[in-house]
Formats: C-alpha cells, structure tokens, sequence
C-alpha cells in the first residue's frame, strides 16, 4: 500500500466517526496548544534578555579580569549545582580583583586580533537634577568608550566621541522625569550630577562633588531606563573622585577590568583562550548568552512537561478510539487481509490513523497557541508593555511551530503501536465472520 | 496447478479436538470448476481458505503454481492472496462506505496500483459483470444479485489464477443464484480460471465439471461430468 494511499484511507476513516475523531484530536490540540504557548512564552523572555544582554555587550567585545576566575559564571560558581570550589593559596577569593600590571595590559593589547583595549570604568553617581531644578532622580551612571555608544539607538541628538567633555546622553525614562514633551526638548540642557565619595564612614557627612554635564543625545527606550551615558574621559575622573584614589587608571594604579574589542566577533573566542594563556580571565557575550540558554532551556522544560502531560493524557484517548475502531471494522480488516494486505499493511492503516489525529491535533493546536500568543501579545502592549513595542512575551520560530507538531504527530503514532499490533494479528477467517 | 497431499487441520475447542480436515489428497488442474458439497461442518469452507492462503494447514503440503503455501511468511500469503486468488462470500464482505468502484479497486490498493489507474481497471472489470453503470453506488444501494457481482468484479480486479466462492448464492433468491451460477462458469470458461465452489445447493453444484463430495473432513467422493 503506498503512502498516499494509507494517508487517503486514514483521513477518510476520520471523516466517517466526525464526533469521535473531533474529541480524540481536541484532547491533542489542548496539549500541543499548552506546549507551544508556554514554551513561546520562554522563547519570548528569553529573546528580550538576549537582546538587553547583547545592548550592552556587543559579541565583539570581551572583559578582562586580573584574576582567572574573574568571570567564573555557571550554577558551579553560584553555589548550587556543582561541588564547592577549592581555593588556592595564590588566587585569594575568587570575587577579588586586584589591579591589573602594566606589563599585563600591554600584553594583551600586544596579542592578535585585538583592535583596542579601554579600562572598565566603574563610577556611581549618587543623583541626577536638572540645572536650574531641585528635583532629584536616581541614577546609573556609566562611561563606555565610543564604539559602545554608538552601538545604541538615539531618538533625538548625537553620540559622543573619546574626547567628548561635559556632554551627556540619558535615558528616554528622563524625559517624562525632567518633563520634556519631544525628545529635542532636551538637547542643549544641561543636568548635575552629584557623586558621593565611596570611601565616606557611615554616620560621617558624605563628602560628594557636582559635576555639570550638557545633555547632547535621548536614548531609545531600553530596560536601563536610569542610564546616562558619559565618555571614558570623564568617566575617569569622576571615578578618581569617587574612590578617593588621584591615582585610579594610571600606570600606578591600573584598571582591574578591561574591555577589549577585537577585530571582528568571529575572533572573540580565540582571543578570550589568548588571554586566559597570559593567566587572566575572560568574559566574552557568547558566555553570557550561553547561561541564559542554559537557564531558559531548564525553564522551557519545566513549562512544557504541563503541556506533555496533557498530550500524555490524549494519547490515552488515541489508543482508546483506534482499540473502538478495531472492534467496529474487524470484518472490514478481515477482507482487506482476504484481497491482499498483509499483517504489515494493516498495523501501518493504524498507525497512520493515530498519526493523522496527532498530525491534525498538533496543526490545530499550534495555531491556538499561536493565536493565544497573538492575544497575549496585543493585551499586553497596550498595557504593562506599553513601552516596549519591539517585545512580545509570545515569540513562535519555526522550529517551535513544527517540533510540536511533530512531537504531537509522535507521540499520537507510538499511541497506535499497541492497537496496530492488535489488528494486525486478527485471525482473517475469524474477523470475517465477526458480526 | 493445485496439489494438496495428506493435508490435516486441527482446531482445539476447549478439550475437545476438532478435525476439520483430515488426511485430504486433492489435485486440480488449471481452468477446472469444481463444486464442493457436504453437509456443515465437513471441512468445505477450511479446505477453501486453505487454497487461498487465509488458514494454514496443521500437517501436510499444499502447492499452488509451484508455491508451498504450508511453508509461507505472512507477507508471501498476503502477495499471493492479491495476485493469485480471488475470494467470494456468502455475505459479500463489501465495505459499506465505499461504492461499487472503491469495493472493486480495493486488492489493487495493496498492489500499489496508482488511483487513476485502479479506477480504470475496476470499471473494466465491472464492465464484465454487467455492472458499468452502478459503479457510483454504495452496497446499500444495490440488489443482492448486484452486491455479489460487485463481489466477483473485486476477485476478478487482479486477474487471479483461482477464484473461491463460499456458498456465493447462499443469500440470493433461486433465479439469481442462476445467474451468479452462469456468470462465474462464463468467466472460468473465458479466462481459464480455476473455480472452486462451495455450495449445498446440487442444482449449483451441478454446473461443475467435477464434484467433490466432503464428509468429516475426508473427501468422501467425486464425481467427473462432462
């Protein structure tokens, strides 16, 4: 029998018992409907992380630590997992970073691929004010080199440049704050930002500086809705102020943190094992992004054993309906083994049947799901998500819209192994005198 | 053509053991009409679905053109019950969903013959039952007499070398169980085919050139007419 023709025979045979077949595949389409919705909805989360991650850490940039274990990132290093770490004598606590040595940035600025290496510069800022306003907003204040910059989107003005004195781009979140209507508002004004010296002893006046910044650029709308952005220059010396150290970023006391970027994303690991050679340790974006991956596979299997439990509990109605179907077409099996069809033939009419009825379920399901996610989607955008237009909770890739169909069709055709067996075995003089 | 030696078969009920064949020596030669006769339960319809490679003997050999059906795989009885043999029943076994073209066209499903040609055969083959213009209906929709051609046009489709009826007029009325009687003694006549017949009817047997007369599974006579 040709595959068309037992698709033919099994489509039909759905048609002929519409009730039984429509309850048997609406059991299908409630799992694969739970399945792909909730995975979607993983897929969704995931996504908008993956791309707040990569905002901030472009797949061309890595970050150097003067301790190899600088960037131990994993459930081993978190604590829960794998067994405790031994610490030797000479790496101290793994957390701790001492400055790196001159020599030592030289020589990973020396190593192939790199195309330039600034300081990880780590200010805070205490607050944020509009010149001539009291009003005082929370801040994240952060210096990044020029190339990091230009890697956001603006609504409104321009990036700065490594010389760039004074000049400031904010989050789009301030805009509402300082109560500008447009974006171009804002160029122009100019904003304190008041740093409190890190070093202060708790009950002691805090000893702090105001620095006046001149607001030239409004970012897109992100996650970092306290952001201002700073060039390194500045940077530097608010961090000197900050830690209390004149010294800070010098040759006598180097960063203990680099950000270098390579030539080209595709270099990025080789010049991570580069630096781990020279005994330091490396960051790079495929790190991070690979324990998202790991956290949210684990969250994806957890949600969809909801959805294969329900797809577990249809293909109890799958071998149900097919066992019913056998009783009521045993003389029918009986003549089709009478004209021909071997024992063979007959097990793969069921097997076809019950695949058709995952095959159907998993169609249907899938698009219910989809529909679901479109819903989730809309609600959620005029309301919690307003501000995010680009994410959606509910994310469908292709390879989610046919996995589950074919997990569907699956696990519906190994349901029909047991009732195929069972009609292929029917005595043929018995089934055809079965009344 | 047809060779059985020594063929026995048993069949246990309960404690009891039935023998439904016992000890049968039987040959057949290629375009015979053969009418089998006996009371119930002297082994006619075992002997048949024994030719036919639906039941297996439980000693002795059974050889159809040359094959050792006692020796056969499921899968060699299914390809030889689709090529060589065709089955007709008392109660037609036709499937009640499918029209007379479906019911005909259904051994060449499992032969693998595309759709547009099966269907080309089948309406040939209802053609030589005289059914061309009913091939629309269902089984529902058709006389008894209509029904059990619509059976012959389904043994017939792929051009067997055997054709076995079981009691095929038992459900018919006398005039069309004549008719059933002639069509199938034109169509061995025609295509050589070999014809076996089981009936309790003398005025059918009696169409046949050989009669095989079964008694508690032995065959207890045969008479050659001519």
């Amino acid at each position: 029998m040709t595959i068309r023709d037992l698709l033919r025979n099994a489509f039909s045979n759905l048609r002929r018992r519409k009730l039984r077949s429509f309850l048997t595949i609406f059991a299908v389409v409630i799992g694969a409907a739970l399945v792909s919705l909730l995975v979607s909805l993983g897929v969704g989360a995931q996504e908008f992380l993956t791309a707040q991650i990569r905002a901030t850490m472009p797949p061309d940039v890595l970050m150097v630590g003067s301790n190899p274990n600088a960037f131990q990132i994993g459930f081993g290093a978190m604590g829960f997992g794998g067994s405790p770490e031994e610490i030797t004598d000479d790496e101290g606590s793994p957390y701790s970073l001492a400055p790196l040595t001159p020599q030592e940035i030289e020589s990973v600025r020396a190593l192939e691929h790199v195309e330039r290496v600034d300081p990880y510069i780590m200010v805070s800022a205490d607050s944020v004010r509009l010149q001539n306003s009291e009003k005082r907003f929370r801040t994240q204040l952060t210096a990044l080199p020029d190339y990091l910059i230009t890697s956001k989107e603006l609504v409104a003005g321009r990036y700065l440049n490594d010389d760039s004195q004074g000049e400031c781009i904010i989050a789009n979140q301030y805009l509402e704050s300082f109560n500008f209507d447009r974006a171009e508002d804002a160029l122009g004004q100019e904003v304190v930002i008041q740093v409190g010296q890190i070093t202060s002893f708790i009950g002691l006046p805090t000893k702090t500086k105001d620095y006046t910044f001149e607001i030239v650029g409004v970012a897109e709308k992100t996650l970092s809705s306290t952001q201002i952005m700073i060039s390194i220059e500045d940077g530097k010396e608010i961090a000197r102020f900050w830690a209390n150290e004149p010294e800070l970023y010098t040759d006598e006391v180097p960063p203990a943190i680099l950000q270098v970027k390579v030539e080209d994303s595709q270099y990025a690991d080789q010049v991570a094992e580069a630096v781990e050679d020279l005994d330091l340790g490396a960051l790079t974006s495929a790190d991070v992004l690979g324990l998202v991956g790991d956290i949210f596979t684990i969250i994806q299997a957890v949600l969809s054993v909801f959805g294969l439990i329900a797809l577990g509990v249809a293909s109890l109605g799958i071998i149900n309906t097919l066992i019913m179907a056998i009783y009521e077409r045993t003389r029918e099996i009986g003549v089709m083994k009478a004209v021909g069809a071997s024992q063979g033939t007959v097990r793969r009419l069921f097997t076809t049947e019950g695949a058709a009825i995952g095959f159907l379920g998993g169609v249907i399901g899938v698009a219910i799901g989809y529909g679901l996610g479109f819903i989730i989607n809309q609600v959620s955008h005029s309301t919690f998500l307003a501000d995010f237009e680009t994410f959606n909770i509910s994310v469908f890739p292709w390879w989610l819209i046919v996995g589950v169909i074919a997990l569907s069709t699956l696990i519906a055709l190994l349901a029909a192994l047991y009732p195929a067996h069972r009609a292929s075995r029917l005595d043929p003089i018995e089934a055809l005198r079965y009344e | 053509m047809i060779e059985l030696r020594n063929v026995w078969r048993l069949y246990r009920m309960g404690d009891e053991t039935i023998n439904a064949l016992a000890g049968i020596d039987l040959e057949i030669s290629q375009g015979e009409f053969i009418s089998i006769v006996g009371p119930s339960g002297s082994g006619k319809s075992t002997l048949l679905n024994i030719i036919g490679g639906l039941d297996s003997p439980t000693t002795g050999t059974v050889v159809v053109d040359g094959q050792n059906l006692s020796k056969a795989s499921d899968r060699e009885l299914s390809l030889y019950r689709n090529k060589k043999v065709g089955f007709v029943f008392q109660t037609f076994n036709l499937q009640p969903t499918y029209t007379a073209l479906e019911n005909v066209a259904l051994p060449l499903v499992f032969a693998k013959v595309p759709l547009r040609k099966r269907n080309e055969i089948a309406r040939d083959t209802l053609e030589t039952v005289e059914l061309a213009e009913r091939l629309g209906h269902t089984p529902g929709q058709l006389s008894g007499g209509e029904r059990q051609r619509v059976a012959i046009a389904r043994a017939l489709v792929n051009d067997p070398r055997i054709l076995l009826a079981d009691e095929p007029t038992g459900n018919l009325d006398s005039r069309t169980s004549e008719l059933i009687v002639e069509l199938l003694q034109r169509l061995s006549k025609e295509r050589g085919i070999t014809m076996l017949l089981v009936t309790h009817e003398m005025m059918i047997a009696e169409h046949a050139n050989r009669v095989i007369h079964m008694l508690d599974g032995q065959i207890a006579r045969s008479t050659e007419r001519k």
